[in-house]
């Protein structure tokens, strides 16, 4: 039954696309070298670059896998503070450590929290609102 | 365009948007690739017009596992389109009735116009929209520009409210497109380059494809509500 209780918001949709600017959350990550060690440099899981050329936004008309992804973490993070669940939280580690693969020297452990960015008046308010336990990257697999 | 041609291109139209986002998936977790291979095959076999249409429901079928694998659309809207296109498609095939199969793709067609109608209806009625607040917001803190340069567009809100009414009024005026065909073809053009836009400034590509495979099924509705 879960799938048909997935299904049905599409088949009856509310098209309510941006209809309030909610608070909007990055992920970020730290590694650690042990499980017990504080995590303190906490980095954002792939900033934006400072320009995107004309051509990258042609080709990624055709072409555009991680920011995809990139904004279903967006949903994840989204759904780990409405109705956390393993699910998103897993969705998350594992595309962290994916990315993190290719550098086998970092630090062992991984963790990550999401900050919601929010405004106030005119003033931009950051907010802690989840962090995860450290996990082994090694485990996290694809 | 007869009933057959509008919702042969659309499941052609709609294949080939699934098949460019089951290639980006290839490029994802490896755990995943099995299922959107099996879903490109399908989509070729959609697109070839062979064993139709059990592809398609292959498809649908094929839907409700991704849809759990991901615990709901993917990419949100986009998806939620895509999956309301591939059942509306699906059902104009397999309902024993040519009533009932015209009502599934003719819902089609209506839900399209009411994505936009509705769209418009919930910002207008928010202030924050009306004075272009909102889509200052979106471009200085939310997650979807997709370069630091273009959040620099928060710092022009004449510019954004005028984008913001603009935005507003056209999908509003959006179903009275269906009372003329000229004007049905040239809202969906400019709705066309709305979603290129998007898909420029916030990397949203699979709207662009998505939105643009279900123009057909509009297209059909607005030929049955000119014969009323």
């Amino acid at each position: 039954m879960q799938p048909l209780r997935l299904l049905l918001p599409a088949l009856i949709p509310s098209w309510n696309f941006f209809d309030v600017i909610a608070p909007s959350p990055r992920v970020e990550y730290a590694l650690l070298g042990a499980e017990t060690a504080p995590p303190e440099d906490w980095r954002e899981f792939r900033p934006r670059p400072a320009r995107v050329s004309l051509v990258t936004m042609a080709r990624r008309l055709l072409w555009n896998p991680q920011w995809n992804e990139s904004l279903f973490l967006v949903s994840c993070a989204e759904r780990l503070i409405d109705q956390p669940t393993d699910h998103s939280e897993a969705e998350i580690l594992s595309r962290i450590a994916a990315d993190l693969a290719g550098d086998p020297d970092a630090p062992p452990w991984l963790a990550f929290r999401l900050t919601f960015v929010r405004r106030e008046g005119e003033a931009l308010i950051r907010e802690v609102l989840f962090q995860s336990a450290p996990r082994r990257r090694e485990a996290l697999v694809r | 365009m007869s009933f057959v041609a509008s919702v042969r291109l659309t499941e052609i139209l709609l294949a080939l948007a699934l098949i460019q986002q089951s290639l980006e998936h290839m490029a994802g977790p490896r755990r995943d690739r099995a299922t959107y291979a099996v879903r490109i095959a399908l989509c070729a076999l959609v697109v070839s017009g062979l064993a139709s249409p059990w592809p398609l429901v292959g498809l649908a079928l094929l839907s409700l596992v991704i849809l759990e694998r991901f615990q709901g659309p993917y990419n949100g809207g986009s998806d939620r389109m895509g999956l309301l296109s591939l059942w509306c498609v699906t059902l104009a095939h397999l309902l024993p009735d040519a009533r009932w199969q015209h009502l599934a793709f003719g819902y089609l067609g209506a839900q399209l116009t009411l994505s936009y109608f509705i769209s418009g209806a919930v910002k207008v009625v928010n202030p924050e929209w009306r004075d272009g607040r909102a889509l200052r917001d979106v471009f200085r803190f939310s997650a979807y520009p997709v370069s630091e340069g273009l959040r620099a567009w928060a710092d022009r809100p004449r510019v954004l409210l005028a984008m913001s009414w603009a935005v507003m009024l056209f999908e509003l005026a959006f179903p009275l497109t269906l009372l003329w065909r000229p004007a049905l073809i040239g809202g969906l053009v400019v709705a066309g380059l709305f979603h290129l836009a998007n898909a420029c400034l916030f990397g949203l590509n699979r709207f662009f494809w998505t939105w643009l495979s279900v123009y057909p099924a509009i297209l059909w509705l607005q030929a049955q509500v000119g014969r009323l």
